[in-house]
């Protein structure tokens, strides 16, 4: 067990530090310079000399890549090339707490509809529930988050149409989880507020993964219904609820965590989209803008913030299976 | 069968419970008792963020917005036209040579840290644009050093009075001086920020800078001491929405109380509403389409004027514009002095187009159909409101007399960039001025001395020395009339030349709430805010 999750561990390391070596350099190939882009329609060319030496663009490649995983070691990202003053890490403080809220209470709906769907769908089968819960699935994966955010909006018109509280409250928090924050506080006003900001976007995020589950759930829900144990499971009169949440689900559920692993991954890389239409100041839209305007040191951080995030969470996704299913726990101290 | 039966009766409890929890859940929520908004804060909502607030390093429109209302500078337009009046400076005189400037300066005024106000912070802050080494200037991208670099020497003659040496005489040294990278900074805050001062600005100006969350709310609050007396308003709140049409929404039900750079259908459905209203006013801007004269068969006159022949300025307005556009003939905007309006615009007229082109085949040898690449940005600009509609409309235009167009799409920075280069053969391009003076659009825009290939703004890669020669000297020129003689005679030799296509001069327009007041759009497109007014 622990030489597994120090294997595991290492790997993520390494993983990472590779993902940020082949994004430093990828980004430095596209073309267009930084510089040039910042002086836009105002250049000066001793001025630009002057930045570009100032930056450590005039040095070879592996110079600057030394350079900057030199810094890194220090846990300092640097400031933004397109905004000077604006330190990274302070806007990724800002930005992973959004995205990570926002993740959060995309899954609280996205997984539990998801899997009853599904469940309703396998049980079902062939029935209308089935017929239901795939169409449900199938215009949750097609329909664009661009139509779907404005369908909401129109249809809840007394819900904010975005940010992630009333533009008029002076945001004086201790961390950037403002919902997470206001509710451990007791401050439930404001937290009532946080949630009324964060329910639109949420539902328009969390119809993909939704649907991904739920067809998962659906298809490997059905394999497992067939199986003897369960016939076995009703012929002794076991419940509906011992039959599917006992027996069923946990055997299906290797699958399921495993979409559900990579939907978090997803999500947790920003949702670009969603946070356009809703303003939502996110890692999605912070990167796009970054990559945009080629302002290599945002690409890098967030890029960083996002190889840690995602190897992690497929690290903890690890250990779940590990919960799950015993058998592979035996395998593993064998 | 009856096994199933059971499971579905238990299954609709389970169901029945679960949506009883949801349903709580929901009135939990939205019975929470949310507390009340402030009557007296004025919510901005625009498409975009300001990058930093430091005067000197930044020329992003989002950022000006917000740097207007924080500082102020020496003079300043009045609050209705393009006058200079006033502001910092008492009043100023000019040596008869017009080499030196004089200003004298209001006493008392107090930067909002505390820091007196003086000949000195004045001093501080021109030399951080001209002083090529100066310490505290501390980012290379000092955008409007050009228009600074004919100062000499700034120096503080007594703690009020500051004195100017220009190094040529300049009919453009004052306009600059109300513009907005002239604004005075406090030197000890730039002293201890450093370069975050572009995120913890301190001016003298009538809202004092409270915070700042990129991409979710900057923050002003009322300054009780301004030397104008207090704005209405206790705080100003930028936010950030980049859909147009979520902004659209968020002024419909009153969350914002402004809403800028809108398409203009969506301010015309706005403008039916009772409870908005509409401002306009003419823009100092033009939208022209680039002809890069380096890159055959551009460099021939007959092909440049069957280009212009061949696109219906009036239906592009119509389509891109919703009509809310003049037609351009002049690169020289009609609400600015010196703009020449006895130019005989050549019409529309496909036929004589192919004509041209025909012309052009049989003497210079030019190929038909003529393959170009027509470049274009991504993000709309006051000028180019719908920058795909009108490159596909030229596009279409343009394939029918016998041009075979590829559009190239590019972010708006990226796509400067590329143009400034002369990477185009065609681009879509356009001006809002800095200041208002032909200068800005004449000398920036088409002049020999703007190609190079740092980037220059000369995007047509337009040569003409003689037009250069009236250029310079309209620069020094302190005589108006004069200058206005020499701006004419440049304009005839842009449009006989055609390096460029003027296609508009838009009108700019902002949708505002009716409880709001106070409020002017001002024909510089600044967005001063200090006598707003909110009436619940």
């Amino acid at each position: 067990m622990w030489r597994f999750l120090f294997i595991r561990i290492t790997q993520s390391f390494v993983t990472i530090l590779v993902a940020v070596c082949l994004i430093f350099l990828s980004i430095r190939f596209l073309p267009g310079n930084p510089v040039l882009v910042r002086f836009g329609q105002h250049p000066v060319p001793a001025k630009i000399e002057a930045e570009m030496a100032k930056q450590g663009w005039d040095k070879p490649m592996i110079v600057q890549l030394g350079k900057f995983l030199k810094e890194l070691a220090q846990g300092d990202l640097g400031d933004s090339f397109e905004r000077p003053g604006e330190r990274i890490t302070d806007q990724l403080k800002e930005r992973v707490p959004a995205t990570i809220e926002l993740t959060f209470c995309a899954l609280l709906l996205a997984i539990p509809l998801g899997i009853l769907t599904g469940v309703a769908a396998a049980f079902w089968h062939t029935r209308w529930p089935d017929y239901a819960a795939m169409t449900l699935a199938l215009i949750g994966v097609s329909v664009p988050v661009f139509f779907l955010g404005f369908l909401l909006m129109n249809i809840f018109s007394n819900m904010p149409t975005g940010q992630r509280l009333p533009a008029w409250i002076v945001l004086d928090f201790k961390t950037d989880f403002y919902l997470f924050e206001s509710i451990l506080t007791g401050n439930f006003s404001m937290a009532g507020l946080a949630l009324k900001h964060i329910c639109l976007p949420a539902l328009a995020l969390s119809t993909i993964p939704a649907a991904m589950i739920s067809r998962i759930t659906r298809s490997s829900m059905l394999e497992v219904l067939s199986a003897d144990y369960l016939r076995t499971a009703r012929a002794k009169g076991a419940t509906f609820f011992r039959v599917v949440w006992g027996h069923a689900l946990p055997n299906a559920a290797i699958p399921i965590t495993n979409i559900l692993g990579y939907q978090i991954g997803m999500l947790l890389t920003g949702a670009v989209l969603t946070e356009t239409i809703f303003s939502w100041p996110g890692m999605g839209s912070y990167l796009f803008a970054a990559i945009e305007q080629r302002d290599y040191a945002i690409v890098q951080g967030g890029a960083l913030m996002i190889a840690t995030m995602f190897v992690f969470s497929n690290l903890l996704l690890d250990l779940c299976y590990l919960w799950l299913d015993p058998r592979l726990r035996v395998e593993e101290i064998s | 069968m009856r096994y199933y039966f059971q499971l579905r009766k238990q299954l609709n409890m389970q169901i029945r419970i679960l949506t009883l929890c949801c349903l709580g859940a929901m009135l939990f929520t939205l019975g929470c008792g949310s507390p009340p908004a402030p009557t007296n804060t004025l919510i901005y909502g625009r498409g975009g963020d300001a990058d930093g607030l430091d005067p000197t390093h930044t020329d992003i429109g989002e950022s000006v917005k917000v740097i207007v209302n924080i500082f102020d500078k020496l003079v300043d337009y009045d609050e209705e036209t393009l006058d200079l009046v006033p502001s910092l400076a008492l009043s100023w005189e000019t040596s008869d040579d017009g080499l030196v400037w004089t200003f004298d300066l209001r006493e008392g005024v107090k930067f909002h840290d505390g820091t007196p106000f003086n000949a000195e912070a004045v001093a501080f802050t021109i030399n951080r644009i001209i002083q090529p080494d100066h310490p505290h200037a501390y980012d290379n991208v000092i955008p409007f050093y050009p228009n600074y670099e004919g100062i000499e020497s700034v120096t503080p003659i007594d703690e009020h009075t500051v004195q100017f040496k220009l190094k040529h005489p300049s009919a453009t040294f004052i306009s600059n001086m109300a513009m907005f990278p002239a604004s005075i900074v406090s030197p000890t805050a730039v002293k201890i920020h450093k370069e975050h001062f572009a995120r913890n600005p301190v001016g003298t100006g009538p809202f004092k800078f409270e915070h700042w969350k990129t991409d979710q709310q900057l923050v002003l609050a009322a300054n009780d001491n301004h030397w104008r007396g207090r704005p209405t308003v206790d705080r100003v709140i930028f936010i950030p929405v980049k859909e147009s049409a979520v902004r659209v929404k968020q002024l419909e039900r009153g969350e914002i109380h402004i809403a800028d750079n809108l398409p203009p259908s969506e301010v015309d459905e706005l403008a039916k509403l009772p409870t908005i209203k509409i401002q306009e006013t003419e823009g100092m801007n033009v939208g022209y389409m680039t002809m890069n004269m380096d890159k055959p068969p551009l460099d021939n006159l007959l092909v440049r004027e069957a280009i212009w022949h061949a696109i219906d300025r009036d239906r592009l307005i119509d389509v891109a514009y919703s009509g809310h556009a003049t037609k351009a003939v002049s690169m020289v905007p009609p609400t600015m002095w010196a703009h020449h309006s006895g130019l005989a615009d050549r019409e529309f007229d496909p036929e004589k187009s192919k004509q041209l082109l025909a012309e052009a085949e049989r003497n210079a040898g030019v190929k038909l159909p003529i393959k170009l690449q027509l470049f274009v940005m991504a993000q709309p600009r006051p000028y180019m409101q719908r920058p795909r509609q009108t490159v596909v409309f030229i596009k279409d235009s343009l394939e029918r007399v016998g041009f075979d167009i590829e559009i190239v799409t590019n972010d708006i920075r990226q796509h400067f960039f590329r143009m400034t280069q002369g990477e185009h053969q065609l681009g879509l391009a356009g001006w809002s001025a800095d200041i208002p003076d032909p200068d800005n659009f004449l000398y920036t825009l088409l002049d020999l001395d703007n190609i190079n290939d740092d980037g220059g703004n000369n995007l047509s890669r337009y040569r003409n020395e003689e037009m250069h020669d009236w250029l310079i000297a309209a620069k020094s020129e302190l005589d108006v009339e004069k200058r206005k003689q020499l701006y004419l005679k440049a304009q005839e030799s842009i449009f006989r030349d055609a390096p460029v296509l003027p296609l508009v001069h838009t009108k700019v327009r902002i949708a505002q709430r009716k409880e709001l007041s106070g409020y002017k759009l001002h024909p510089s497109s600044m967005v001063r805010l200090r006598h707003s007014k909110i009436t619940p």
